[in-house]
């Protein structure tokens, strides 16, 4: 299994789990994209990194 | 006498903001050290240069959500005090123990703690609460996002340079950008820090009835004396910066090249800006730390040494309680000696 993508999957999960905790002010500009933003690319980021390590694994 | 103790207070919180530019030295420089890039005397000065220069850049957001945390009719001297020796205790503790924890949770979690012994649990105002879910999302979102700068980054650069055959003049260039990579963090990092001070003081001052609480509507209204010597206090504190954290930082979490240095800065610089502007008060520590990891584990997982991780991750976890619950005790004993 490789690790590196485990530990995206994770993080994205993390990431996509405090969304709705991230607060909306009035007046200031809304930063709950971070938290989309960051669960998309560790999720992206998680299946190129399980992608890379099954082309190696064939390849040996 | 009231006049007397504002003074001593404001002269408490500057001693803060010297000993969280001490403790996040390391945050700074450790990379340039690490890599030899700068000795760690020229480090220290170049990261204090630009830790000072932070306040023509950025805005005031951060000293601006710091100074609501607690309500401006609750706040008095005795909490502010209390607070600060809360964040100080546990700011001194973890540099002791060669821990980067956070400097910035210390100081929340010390006036949270101070607010709690004085009114219970009516500290929690709604305002108090949005920056505390605020900066509760950020302890893990700032790493995160800095590892996941820090990861895009090196992938990006590794693939551009690969095909590169003068891996001599590869390696030249980088160390020259890390100069650049570390000033900007160093920016980032004074204007994040020294802007908690800024608040406390600002705070203190509203609470006292020496500065109006308009303020806070319009953080850039805060007098020009308040943020120099914010600035100059953690520029102070960084160049007398504490050299066991840098080597926990920069040689013990994973072993880093110029390219990784660049990366992990770069990373670190645009999350911190990011906060900044955001009025986000985030830890340059948390940021930096995931920045590298993001950095280190490009090669691959293993580079990361994850039992250093783990000893810095339950640091961070104990930074709120730990230092509440000594501003708790320090405004206790304040009330008993009053």
């Amino acid at each position: 299994m490789d690790r590196r993508a485990v530990f995206f999957l994770i993080a994205s999960v993390v990431c996509l789990a405090l969304t709705p905790a991230i607060p909306v002010e009035e007046g200031k500009p809304n930063i709950t994209w971070i938290g989309w933003m960051t669960t998309i690319s560790f999720a992206v980021l998680a299946l190129f990194s399980w992608l890379d390590h099954r082309s190696r694994a064939r390849r040996s | 006498m009231a006049n007397f103790l504002v003074i001593v207070v404001i002269g408490i919180a500057l001693v803060f903001d010297f000993v969280n530019g001490f403790h996040d030295a390391a945050n700074s420089i450790a990379t340039v050290v690490a890599t030899r890039v700068l000795k760690p005397w020229q480090a220290v000065l170049w990261a204090a240069f630009f830790n000072f220069a932070a306040f023509l850049i950025l805005p005031l957001e951060v000293a601006n959500a710091i100074a609501k945390i607690v309500d401006k009719d609750v706040i008095s001297i005795g909490l502010v005090f209390a607070g600060l020796m809360g964040a100080i205790f546990w700011n001194v503790l973890t540099a002791w123990l060669g821990l980067p924890s956070s400097s910035s949770h210390a100081l929340i979690g010390g006036m949270v703690g101070a607010g709690f012994a004085k009114v219970g649990p009516d500290i929690f105002t709604s305002k108090t609460l949005t920056t505390l879910r605020k900066t509760g999302t950020f302890i893990i979102y700032s790493p995160l996002v800095g590892l996941l700068l820090g990861f895009v980054l090196i992938v990006v650069v590794m693939w551009i340079v690969h095909r590169i055959r003068a891996k001599r003049a590869v390696n030249k260039t980088f160390r020259s950008l890390q100069l650049v990579s570390a000033a900007a963090f160093s920016l980032g990092h004074g204007a994040n820090d020294a802007q908690k001070t800024m608040g406390i003081i600002a705070a203190l001052l509203i609470g006292a009835n020496k500065l109006d609480a308009s303020v806070l509507d319009d953080p850039e209204g805060l007098p020009l004396w308040i943020v120099l010597s914010c600035h100059g206090a953690i520029g102070l504190g960084t160049m007398f910066g504490g050299w066991k954290i840098v080597k926990t930082m920069g040689t013990k979490l994973t072993k880093l090249e110029p390219m990784g240095g660049v990366c992990a800065e770069s990373a670190a610089a645009a999350t911190l800006f990011f906060a900044s502007i955001n009025g986000i008060p985030v830890s340059t520590t948390h940021t930096i730390t995931g920045a590298i990891v993001g950095t280190g584990s490009a090669k691959r997982l293993s580079a990361v040494r994850w039992n250093v991780a783990g000893r810095v991750l339950w640091a961070w976890v104990l930074t709120i309680p730990g230092s509440a619950a000594v501003a708790m005790l320090s405004y206790w004993i304040v009330e008993v000696l009053n």
